[in-house]
């Protein structure tokens, strides 16, 4: 068993900067989490509060249903894999493996039988002469996370740990992340800037900004419900379409999204939501994923400015009025005109439109103000967000 | 790049060179050249008198030579303190200091720095004062305390003159290798500390097994230099006890100057010169194999 609660955890610098909101998380034994958000939003100070490297200046952190405010890392019983892989430079592979467990005065066989076997598992076991900086940048991500993976931690802590790789070599360790995981089946958290990872690493993901958490989900749940304009923003390749100056009306009881003057009556499920919100007709902004826009049909039309063929799709960039627009569409039976300066007509299904609320920026169906006050407290400051 | 390009290209970069290769040459290379040249000559660099080849004659005297032997014993002595003591105590101070506040680590950093860009006179005399047969502060507070009874001739005495220079030494050593380690340390690379904190090491475990391996060229360097300047330590002993009293302060540096300036053999100086340079290059070798094994 090793469940990680963070219990309205604060970080506060000496320069009175507060990077961390109150953080609130239980994550569940064995769970791989992962915490996505720009630069400066806080994730890595919460990663480096649980493992011991940083301060909490309030609030409670339990490893294993024990109190580890001021334990020091040393005692935590974690492992990290950093960034920058922090391999220490003038030991050889096999001492940067050993090291932790030489330190706990393990027996010699027992650390060479660990060493040798998380080094197969690896395949770093002809490297295990050499000193670091004879290996290249993946060959020294794989020591380094066979150095977290000789300890047997009951939680395993990696920061950025793909970011120094080059986009074909984050692919192929993203894939082997996800098999080491299945093979140490140990508790994970994961932090990234990139949401392509965070979506396919992590069982559940917490988005940060600014400090806050603004929603912990499962990938599905984010990509599809996200709770405010900036989740909707920054988790999807290509990045969510906005279409400001909206209107969400209300006629008769009936909602329509109306978007540059075409009218969309809402789905079902979206009626039944907004009516139990009580919504009443307001400005909005309107998102549409580029998967879920349709062209050579509909109302809507735009001037295409950009068309990139990709092979299978494809990425059609559009100026529609104000509104820029990003469509990803399949090559296959394809029959209108994208070329660039082309007009194209455009559509999408009513229930695939997210509506946001135009001053706070909430999603008017997914945003639950109660439940997300309940589990992070944060979100009270979504309206200034 | 073509090779006309790269040809107009070396020179130029030669003709750049030129002003400090002349420099160097004639004021490095060609002294160094006459120096191990006139150590085999009784030279006197006097016109009239030509200088006599003889061999190994100077080098077999040096070592028949007491004054020599205890030169070189003080100078070893002088070595074999100040350079352990140079190099842990400003570790230390720098360890501790490193991580202050940037007005603290300033301050810290001009007490220790002061010494060294202090005019090596201005020091001394400072220093002659303090170790005062009548009237020096050292005599007054042992004798307030009552830890001796009667003044001590602290640079008069065979038995405390070569300490009380090894101390003065000492101040003026440990600035640079202060500010030196306080630099590596701030350099190290914290991610290798934070690394060890997690793998479970110690304060001291992180301190000996990651930061000194991280700082060792650091070390070297410093071991290198304070062996050199206290090989070469000249200065403090011209200014306050000329090698005296009986010899108990005489440095090779000193032997060295007294036998070709004062006595005019050149050639015995240069000599000595020679296996100076001789033990500075086995010593700094032996420190740069040890530290290239660890």
């Amino acid at each position: 068993m090793s469940e990680v609660k963070l219990v309205g955890i604060k970080k506060i610098y000496d320069n009175n900067v507060t990077a961390v909101h109150d953080f609130n998380l239980e994550i569940k034994d064995k769970e791989f989490i992962v915490l996505v958000g720009p630069s400066g939003c806080g994730k890595s100070t919460t990663l480096r509060m649980v493992a011991g490297l940083e301060e909490i200046s309030d609030g409670q952190l339990y490893i294993d249903g024990r109190l580890v405010n001021d334990v020091a890392p040393k005692d935590r019983d974690i492992a990290m894999v950093f960034q920058s892989y922090a391999l220490y430079p003038h030991m050889t592979v096999y001492d940067n493996m050993a090291f932790a467990l030489k330190l706990r005065k393990t027996p010699k066989a027992e650390i060479d039988k660990k060493v040798r076997e998380v080094a197969e598992i690896l395949d770093i076991t002809s490297y295990l002469s050499r000193k670091p900086k004879a290996l290249s940048g993946g060959q020294r991500q794989r020591v380094a996370i066979g150095r977290a993976m000789v300890r047997d931690p009951k939680v395993f802590l990696m920061d950025e740990p793909l970011s120094n790789l080059d986009a074909k070599l984050r692919n192929q360790m993203r894939a082997e992340i996800i098999k080491l995981r299945q093979r140490i089946n140990t508790t994970f958290m994961y932090v990234t800037h990139d949401q392509t990872e965070a979506m396919t690493l992590g069982d559940r993901i917490v988005i940060m900004k600014d400090g806050f958490v603004n929603q912990i989900g499962t990938p599905k749940e984010v990509f599809n419900k996200p709770v405010n304009l900036f989740v909707a923003g920054f988790i999807g390749m290509p990045v969510m379409n906005f279409f400001d100056n909206c209107k969400l009306l209300k006629e008769n009881g009936v909602y329509f999204a109306e978007i540059r003057g075409v009218r969309f009556e809402l789905s079902p499920f979206q009626q039944a939501a907004l009516k139990q919100n009580g919504a009443e007709s307001c400005e909005i902004v309107c998102g549409i994923r580029p998967q879920h826009i349709t062209v050579g049909e509909g109302e809507l039309t735009g001037r295409v400015e950009v068309s990139e063929m990709l092979g299978s799709e494809y990425n059609i960039h559009a100026v529609s009025g104000e509104d820029n627009v990003v469509m990803v569409i399949p090559t296959v039976g394809l029959e209108t005109d994208v070329s660039m300066g082309a007009t194209v007509n455009f559509t999408t299904m009513p229930e695939l439109i997210q509506l946001f609320d135009k001053k706070s920026g909430n999603n008017l169906i997914w945003f639950d103000k109660e439940s997300a006050e309940k589990n992070h407290p944060v979100c009270k400051s979504y309206d200034s967000l | 790049m073509s090779p006309a390009l790269r040809r107009r290209e070396n020179i130029s970069g030669y003709l750049f060179l030129l002003p400090s290769l002349v420099f160097f040459v004639g004021f490095v290379v060609i002294p160094m050249i006459m120096c191990v040249v006139t150590s085999f000559y009784d030279a006197n660099m006097n016109l009239n008198t030509p200088d006599v080849f003889i061999g190994f004659g100077n080098y077999v005297e040096l070592w028949q030579d007491p004054v020599f032997i205890k030169a070189l014993v003080n100078t070893f002595i002088i070595v074999g303190v100040s350079v352990p003591f140079v190099c842990a105590f400003s570790l230390w101070v720098a360890s501790v200091i490193y991580k202050m506040r940037e007005g603290l680590l300033s301050f810290f950093r001009i007490v220790f720095y002061l010494p060294v860009v202090t005019g090596s006179v201005a020091v001394t005399v400072v220093w002659k004062w303090m170790y005062n047969n009548y009237y020096g502060i050292f005599n007054h507070l042992l004798k307030g305390a009552g830890i001796i009874d009667s003044n001590i001739n602290w640079l008069g005495d065979p038995k405390y003159a070569l300490w009380c220079i090894i101390i003065i030494l000492l101040t003026t050593s440990v600035g640079q290798p202060i500010v030196l380690y306080v630099s590596a340390l701030s350099n190290v690379d914290q991610s290798l500390v934070e690394a060890a904190e997690v793998d479970g090491a110690t304060n001291f475990q992180v301190f000996w097994r990651i930061k000194w391996r991280q700082i060792m060229p650091t070390t070297l360097y410093i071991l290198v230099i304070t062996t050199i300047n206290s090989f070469q330590c000249f200065a403090l002993i011209q200014l306050l006890t000329s090698g005296g009293p009986n010899y108990a302060t005489e440095t090779v540096m000193y032997y060295i100057y007294y036998t070709a300036f004062k006595l005019y053999r050149f050639g015995y100086g240069n000599a000595m010169g020679v296996i100076l340079a001789i033990f500075i290059g086995l010593l700094s070798a032996l420190q740069f194999r040890l530290a290239k094994e660890k």
